[in-house]
């Protein structure tokens, strides 16, 4: 049995102080990738977020992050993971509420 | 915005969909505007940085229309991203149980083994998930045991009915005619008999046929059924479908109206209940009834409808339609996706923060050796 | 599964078991036609006892098989 990956590793060529870095995500696809790329170009102090998918068939993403002033991607990255969190409990909350206290059309579907 | 203020009236939409921004343009060929603009940068001196607060009192989640197998819902004020996460996510990464493995003792009947099997496997059942544990391929769950797997026994025969004339329709001729769902038998192993007391295994739908015999064939099976996620396999699916559509807009351009005589012509372009006609046949668009529209394009076919009319769609409102095939009531399977999402930041999170003390232990991590040194892309 | 079906006779006293030829137990076929149980034998035709169809199929085998089902 091989050994597990690693869950993220910075891929070579990054800059030392990691104001620029490529990260590659293990066991993530679009999903993931997608979102987070959304969240990172959120921040103001990212100068430039993208993803892609290497191989259809090699389960993992690399997500490339650039920063202004030297700032470390990793911290965006951080910040950016914890605010799509806060996100998600939002959009639960937000559903939770709907679900409660909507009026919406109760109807019976036959299978 | 110009259009604004006719709507305002009978408007049952938010003021707010008529901003251009959020508007996705629908076009005889082509659309335009895909991509979302809200980006910190993208307009000089307008702060678009992420705001918790600002999106709070932004999003809006409405349940629509909620039966036993599916249910209908807006999510408004979000990214395409977001929303297609969680659609992604519904199709493949909520877990399920489904049969795995078949052992067949005999089967004698037309339908091969293997066709067999590939039908087993797609039947969904009705066990919560969260009482099954994963299957891995080390450790304690590398084996089967009551915590990981459920098993099933199929045992059918088909036989004559005793003393019946040849000429009655098959199924009063035969006992067990066709092998269905319902034939599954759970049998319970370990601690599972009080686990799943509250609720027995067995498949949603009892009526799936799965084999058609003649008298004197038979099937006898072992099945063991497992947790998995779509991304595997599609059978451990639990919807049927889960998608969005974006809300449609249809504008009306008052400069130039649609005529008395071609109003009906009009509403014939559009999905019923979308166009109203009024009694000296001036046409209006039904704001509660946009969402109904199909957004065809055919009205865009017609010359004499040239210029009077615009379609859009709303780039931040989705329409999600969810049909559950499973275990999942289907107002809980939203839920379960946002589960799963947050477990898999918890998980990057969790790594991304091992990278940060390790980063802080050694500065010079990108140049060091170890994880970066393999990390030839 | 290694060791040869159908060679092993439990019933054998220990010993004779060596020497004793392999109890060639009869092949059975089924008639594709009325499905009556048949044995076929060298040099002699291949036709049911019962209807006298000309056509047999081998019995499916008794082992459990295993299969994945996807």
């Amino acid at each position: 049995m091989a050994e597990l990956p690693p869950k993220i590793k910075i891929l070579k060529g990054a800059e030392p102080d990691l104001s620029a870095a490529t990260y590659q995500i293990h066991d993530e696809s679009h999903t993931v990738g997608n979102a987070l790329r959304w969240m990172l170009m959120k921040n103001p102090k990212v100068e430039f977020c993208g993803y892609s998918v290497p191989h259809p068939s090699e389960p993992h993403i690399n997500v490339r992050i650039q920063m202004y002033d030297n700032l470390s991607s990793l911290q965006a990255l951080l910040t950016a993971l914890n605010d799509l969190d806060d996100l998600c409990v939002t959009i639960e909350d937000e559903y939770k509420k709907s679900l409660r206290t909507d009026q919406y059309e109760r109807w019976d579907e036959k299978s | 915005m110009a259009t604004s203020s006719r709507h305002a009236s009978s408007s049952k939409l938010p003021e707010s969909v008529y901003n251009p921004r959020r508007h996705v343009g629908v076009h005889a060929e082509w659309v335009s505007d895909v991509s979302s603009t809200d980006y910190p940068g993208h307009y000089p001196n307008e702060d678009h940085s992420w705001n918790l607060e600002k999106f709070k009192k932004n999003l809006q989640v409405k349940v629509q229309r909620l039966s036993q197998r599916s249910i209908e819902f807006d999510l408004v004020g979000v990214d395409a991203s977001i929303a297609n996460a969680f659609r992604r996510i519904l199709i493949a990464e909520v877990p399920t149980i489904a049969i795995e493995h078949v052992y067949v003792w005999n089967n004698t009947s037309v339908i091969h083994d293997e066709v067999l099997a590939q039908r087993l496997g797609l039947i969904p059942f009705n066990i919560d998930p969260a009482l099954v544990e994963y299957r891995t391929p080390t450790g304690f769950n590398a084996q089967p045991n009551d915590r990981n797997t459920l098993v099933f026994r199929l045992a059918v025969t088909c036989e004559r009915v005793k003393n019946t004339k040849k000429d009655v329709k098959p199924s009063e001729q035969y006992i067990n005619e066709y092998v269905k769902s319902g034939d599954l038998v759970w049998v319970p192993q370990g601690e599972q008999e009080s686990v799943f007391a509250s609720n027995p295994p067995a498949p949603t739908n009892k009526e799936i046929v799965l084999a058609k015999l003649r008298p004197g064939q038979e099937i006898d099976m072992e099945l063991h059924a497992i947790k998995g996620v779509g991304k595997e396999h599609a059978k451990w699916s639990p919807v049927a479908t889960a998608s969005y559509r974006l809300h449609p807009l249809i504008i009306l351009n008052p400069e130039k109206p649609i005529p008395p005589h071609l109003a009906k012509k009009f509403a014939s372009c559009f999905s019923p209940g979308v166009v109203t006609i009024d009694k000296d046949g001036e046409v209006t668009i039904d704001e509660r009834n946009m969402r109904k529209d199909s957004v065809s394009r055919e009205v865009l076919r017609h010359k004499e409808f040239e210029g009077s009319v615009q379609l859009r769609r709303i780039r931040d409102w989705f329409i999600f339609n969810v049909e559950s095939e499973g275990p999942y009531a289907p107002e809980r399977l939203f839920l379960e996706s946002i589960k799963v999402m947050r477990d898999k930041i918890a998980t990057i999170k969790a790594a991304a923060e091992g990278l940060m003390a390790s980063a802080d232990a050694e500065p010079n991590l990108a140049n060091a050796d170890g994880d970066v040194e393999m990390g030839e892309a | 599964m290694n060791s040869a079906p159908g060679t092993n006779n439990p019933s054998n006293p220990a010993g004779t078991q060596h020497f004793a030829p392999p109890v060639r137990q009869e092949m059975e076929y089924l008639c594709a036609d009325c499905g009556a149980k048949n044995e076929i034998r060298s040099r002699e035709p291949i036709r049911c006892r019962e209807c006298g169809h000309r056509i047999m199929y081998k019995k499916r085998t008794k082992r459990m098989v295993q299969f994945e089902a996807r």
